[in-house]
């Protein structure tokens, strides 16, 4: 325990670091870590080994080649059970359900989706728990996959598609029950072609419940995805031209004749065109009609207006074949050079900085847009951005929670696979939402948006205690990973800098002065001593700029 | 006389300005809106008669907004109709950050944290923003953000905290980016655990609140966390508290009279919390814009444009609805569609400024407004 005369020692060594001192170490971050921590959840020790091996470009497209059905990632996923857990109840109507405690494995994940439609009928008696379960294993699987998946690049822009095409999983059932569906469609579409993956999301039961497009009839139309889809999926804010509010004839045109931003009018007559876009859940349609039980799209003529339209001042003709109106506006966005521009300075901006080179973001733009039909557009596009030269910048981005969480886990080596969600909540606490995140914008992606006491106090929690037995996530006992010709603390302490950092550089003299010992002491060979020692140091191996930034 | 207060609730996602305060008897309203999204003047549940009438429609707040109504009564509530941005928007994201930047162009952070810049309150707490990120009006001050107080202590009751800080001090106190965030949250933690941590507990002492908050929203923890913060005098000046759920685009009858509801029974919960401290506080209610006059097809309603803004204080002489009402026949709608933004923002929090936070250069928080009186002080 500390007492008062170590804790001035501490605070005496700490202020004879020179202020100067931290920036220093900064600057001087392993150029290849920084890569790594840039393309994945987090270096670990075979990355960098492999990227030694193979060089960047070679790395690369071996993580670029990788495909999203990946078999070991697949085991790891099957050994994981999630506890369920609740009391008897009943739903005030006669029905009930006796209580439930038990572990189970993450079915839902590759059920096809019909067959999970049972858990949306409401005159079967459930718990609530068990119609939200199939969203929870997804956030379940998002830590292992993040932690233990071979394609990092791929969870990577995984989650970067999640954000960019929020979902909040936990709205309701319905978005719940068809969200391990729209999950994996992201991860199939993350590095490949982004027509495919828009008409796929257009169509994603969780995104069409989500935004509402599923109840949206003639007349009026319910507007809520239009506006998002132009907004946050396609054009963004900046191509919202709403001073042309009533002059839509004056909005400029790009070099095809199609307007260069969008307003209100161009809103209104996106939500017409996907009038009856909605879901195969059984749903009424109309006099005698439901829509069918697939669990996936479906397409409800009788809600659909079918009249002439204006979108981005091109002229749709009146009764076309039937998604023929949604299809084009899709054709239309995802062809666009604003699309181009908002959706690869976002690439940009997760992979890279949060203020990318706008000449490198051209660039990729002309890319995108020339590769728009290639089926690996979005590996293209990612492939010319990482090995320009521009992205061997120094690191400026704040780990966010998620990935500063992974990135522990990672560093340690630990296996993950919880039996529970817990570590939803204690990220909750810094302000991310994994997979529950309400507003449509996801989780926002500067430093600025991160750079609150709170977040850091959180990511210091997690820097403590997110090895602990509590805290649910991992069994391994870090006394475990400690090599076995580790001989005294300052070892340990150059140990876990390796393993955050790729550099030995740090011997976390006052760490163990605070706890009263010596750098050259020995190793303890308690089990006990020896998992919280290594817990500390990797709490302070983690606490530096190395670690903190990307 | 104590450094006033204020607190800003703003409600993400565009509130129904014509169900919060509703001109019942307008036949537009009535024709546009089928009776579930209407605020009714018979029935079991009518509106709540406001007798200051703005126009000849009998306006009346929503029935779920009792404890509203209540303050209204009682002269402490400040009622403003059809207020906004005058230049339109119907995105959420680029309304909320131009009405919370409150100056075309940007880079010129937020409009309170200008105040802070400007006005450079001392003490441990002078702003928080209640949750887990920064709001776009505090942006550009060194505010505190957390969900709650005890969060804001580091590594309360670990044995290493001690050396954690040093430790953090020493690898962050000079980095660019990360460097003033860390002092400040530094230094704030060791107030917090000064007043707060119980030795003998293992545990930062609880806030004990003399009246008992709604449990079933989150803005009454929210707002919880800012009467503690003014009771124990941290030198509170400036709260945000953001409260969403308000994107009604479906099942409005259903979702919006629990939403109003929370707003309503959380706000009279924090101003009975307050007591005596009313005195030094103003509260704001906006939101980055009000409803299509027409409901879709699927029980809800789309963006709009006017919102209703409401000012809770003693200093202003409340129990009354101001603004000029623009109507809601069809020449009078902002493009046919939306009620009319007639009062900019900005005019209210102008007032607000002066009228309660005796600010004598409101041109520095709203650079380039032409102010015209409202009339909410005096």
């Amino acid at each position: 325990m500390l007492n008062r005369r170590e804790f001035l020692a501490s605070a005496v060594m700490a202020a004879m670091l020179r202020p100067g001192a931290a920036m220093a170490q900064a600057a001087a971050a392993n150029p290849d870590d920084v890569f790594l921590n840039r393309l994945t959840f987090g270096a670990t020790a075979a990355d960098r080994a492999a990227l030694a091996q193979m060089g960047r470009a070679a790395w690369l497209d071996d993580q670029l080649a990788r495909p999203a059905g990946d078999p070991q990632i697949a085991a790891v996923l099957d050994t994981l059970r999630l506890r369920i857990e609740y009391e008897a109840g009943d739903d005030g109507e006669g029905g009930a359900w006796p209580a439930v405690n038990e572990l189970r494995p993450l079915a839902a994940l590759s059920a096809d989706p019909a067959t999970l439609l049972p858990l949306l009928d409401w005159e079967t008696p459930m718990d609530y728990s068990e119609r939200a379960r199939p969203a929870e294993e997804v956030i379940l699987a998002a830590l292992t996959r993040a932690v233990h998946a071979p394609a990092q690049l791929r969870e990577v822009m995984t989650q970067f598609w999640h954000d960019h095409f929020n979902v909040d999983s936990s709205r309701d059932e319905f978005v719940a029950v068809f969200f391990p569906s729209h999950d994996a469609m992201l991860r199939d579409h993350a590095l490949g072609n982004f027509r495919q993956m828009l008409g796929d999301v257009a169509r994603s039961p969780s995104m069409l419940i989500y935004l509402n497009n599923a109840e949206s009839a003639a007349s009026p139309a319910n507007e809520n995805y239009a506006r998002e889809l132009l907004e946050l999926h396609t054009l963004g804010a900046p191509h919202y031209f709403n001073e042309f509010y009533d002059r839509w004839n004056e909005v400029p045109l790009d070099d095809e004749g199609v307007a260069q931003g969008y307003i209100d009018e161009d809103v209104y007559e996106v939500a017409r065109a996907f009038t009856g876009w909605t879901v195969g859940d059984g749903r009424w349609i109309s006099e005698g009609v439901l829509s069918d039980m697939s669990g996936r799209f479906y397409y409800a003529e009788a809600w659909h207006d079918p009249y002439q339209k204006r979108v981005l001042g091109i002229a749709f003709q009146p009764n076309r074949a039937p998604m023929a109106d949604g299809d084009q506006v899709l054709d239309i966005l995802a062809h666009h050079p604003g699309t181009a521009r908002f959706v690869c300075t976002k690439i940009a901006r997760r992979l890279l900085a949060d203020e990318p080179d706008p000449d490198l973001i051209e660039r990729m733009a002309v890319l995108f847009r020339d590769q728009w039909q290639a089926p690996d557009q979005i590996a293209q596009v990612v492939r010319l951005l990482v090995l320009d030269p521009g992205f061997d910048v120094p690191p400026g981005k704040l780990r966010r929670p998620f990935e500063f969480l992974a990135a522990l886990y990672r560093a340690s080596g630990v296996q993950v696979g919880g039996i529970s969600n817990d570590y939803h909540w204690q990220l909750a606490q810094s302000g991310w939402l994994q997979h529950t995140f309400p507003p449509p914008t996801g989780h926002p992606d500067t430093l600025e948006d991160w750079l609150s006491g709170t977040v850091i106090l959180r990511l210091v929690d997690l820097a403590l205690y997110a090895h602990d037995d509590w805290f649910g996530c991992t069994t391994t006992r870090l006394s475990s990973l400690i090599p076995p010709d580790m001989r005294t603390l300052a070892d340990l302490g150059r140990d876990w800098s390796v393993r955050c950092s790729g550099q030995p550089q740090d011997a976390m003299p006052d760490l163990w002065t605070a706890m009263e010992a010596l750098p050259d002491d020995p190793l303890p060979k308690d089990e006990g001593s020896r998992h919280d020692l290594a817990a500390m140091s990797l709490a302070y191996a983690a606490l530096t700029p190395q670690f903190l930034f990307r | 006389m104590a450094d006033p207060i204020l607190v800003v609730i703003f409600l993400r996602g565009g509130a129904d300005s014509l169900s919060v305060v509703s001109p019942t008897g307008d036949p537009s309203y009535i024709a546009a809106r089928p009776e579930s999204l209407r605020v009714s003047r018979q029935g079991d549940t009518p509106g709540l008669i406001l007798p200051a009438a703005l126009a000849d429609v009998d306006f009346r707040l929503h029935p779920a907004a009792g404890e509203l109504s209540e303050l209204f009564n009682a002269g402490d509530l400040s009622i403003l109709h059809a207020t906004g941005l005058t230049l339109a928007t119907r995105s959420h994201f680029e309304a909320e950050t131009k009405i919370e930047q409150g100056v075309p162009g940007g880079n010129q952070g937020g409009w309170l944290g200008r105040w802070m810049n400007h006005v450079q309150p001392g003490g441990p707490l002078p702003a928080l923003a209640v949750g887990t990120s920064m709001t776009e009006s505090l942006r550009g001050s060194r505010a505190a953000v957390a969900p709650d107080l005890s969060g804001l202590a580091l590594a309360a009751g670990h044995w290493l905290a001690p050396a954690l800080e040093a430790r953090l001090r020493a690898g962050f106190g000079a980095h660019d980016r990360l460097g003033a965030t860390m002092q400040d949250v530094l230094a704030l933690s060791q107030v917090l655990k000064d007043r707060y941590w119980q030795p003998d507990q293992g545990s930062m002492r609880d806030y004990a609140p003399d009246v008992e908050y709604p449990d079933d929203t989150d803005l009454a923890a929210s707002l919880r966390t800012v009467a503690q913060s003014i009771k124990e005098d941290l030198g509170l000046r400036i709260a945000t508290v953001d409260y969403g759920g308000w994107d009604t685009h479906v099942n409005q009858a259903g979702d919006f009279p629990g939403l109003l509801s929370g707003l309503s029974r959380s706000l009279m919960a924090f101003w009975r919390d307050l007591g005596p401290r009313q005195q030094d506080v103003a509260v704001v209610v906006q939101s980055e814009f009000g409803r299509r006059l027409r409901s879709n097809d699927s029980g809800g309603t789309d963006h709009g444009r006017a919102g209703v803004m409401l000012v809770l204080g003693p200093q202003a002489r409340g129990g009354r609805l101001l603004g000029r009402w623009p109507g809601l026949e069809n020449a009078a709608l902002e493009e046919g569609a939306d009620l009319a933004v007639t009062t900019d923002y900005r005019d209210v929090l102008t007032e607000v400024l002066t009228g309660h936070m005796r600010l004598d250069r409101p041109d520095l928080i709203f650079p380039g407004l032409t102010h015209v009186p409202v009339g909410l002080y005096g």
